[in-house]
């Protein structure tokens, strides 16, 4: 079972820094996605070494073959 | 890691989610509630001189027709600020006091506008992340003010 996290920030205007753990590829997509329809509109975005790992299923498939 | 994103807030809300969010953010900026009702408040408001209005941004309080002239009146040593919904649908906030410059007064609504902002946006989210299966592991107030929250979620 992956641990999906979420590190959240409130300034004190509203403004929302969001680090996202635990989410690669599409599913960091989705997570931030459901992010903007909490919170708001997108301001920026950087992502991290994490989002650019094969996810899970594909990583698994590829063991398989070895 | 999978990213880190940063998120400017749009209030879109009913009227009780609003107001919830101004009653909290008063009351940790030492205000008090002073009223509530339809009219009321916003009559009182405007018998004071030269009050500041304020817009806050990015903002919409959906309401009924029935719900179209609700105000709430927050108070804190002579400063009286009224929150409404302007005809647009956008929420705004009178100040007013005595013995203060209209820049102090603009100071102080912005201060409490702000922590509105924050308050919906910490309430909001601590709904949606209980809603989602979000457990909510950490949350702390920081000396900036800001307010820090670690949600996690075992995925199967």
């Amino acid at each position: 079972m992956p641990l999906r996290e979420f590190d959240i920030t409130i300034g004190k205007t509203g403004e929302v820094e969001l680090h996202i753990k635990g989410y690669k590829g599409r599913a960091c997509h989705e997570a931030v996605k459901m992010f903007e329809q909490i919170v708001g509109e997108m301001k920026s975005q950087r992502e991290t070494s994490e989002f650019y790992e094969p996810d899970e299923q594909v990583q698994f498939n590829i063991e398989q073959r070895h | 890691m999978g990213a880190v994103s940063i998120l400017a807030p749009v209030i879109i809300a009913a009227w009780p989610a609003f107001s919830s969010a101004v009653v909290a953010a008063a009351a940790s900026l030492g205000y008090q509630v002073a009223s509530e009702a339809k009219n009321q408040a916003a009559a009182a408001a405007q018998k004071l001189a030269q009050p500041v209005r304020l817009e806050i941004e990015r903002s919409e309080v959906v309401t009924d027709q029935l719900g179209r002239d609700q105000h709430m009146t927050v108070t804190r040593s002579g400063i009286t600020v009224t929150f409404s919904r302007d005809a647009r649908g956008r929420a705004s906030l009178h100040v007013t006091g005595s013995g203060q410059s209209q820049e102090e007064l603009r100071a102080l609504g912005e201060e409490l506008s702000q922590r509105v902002v924050q308050q919906y946006v910490y309430q909001k989210l601590m709904d949606e992340m209980r809603k989602r299966g979000f457990n909510v592991v950490e949350e702390e107030q920081n000396e900036d003010q800001s307010i820090r929250l670690k949600v996690r979620h075992w995925e199967n």
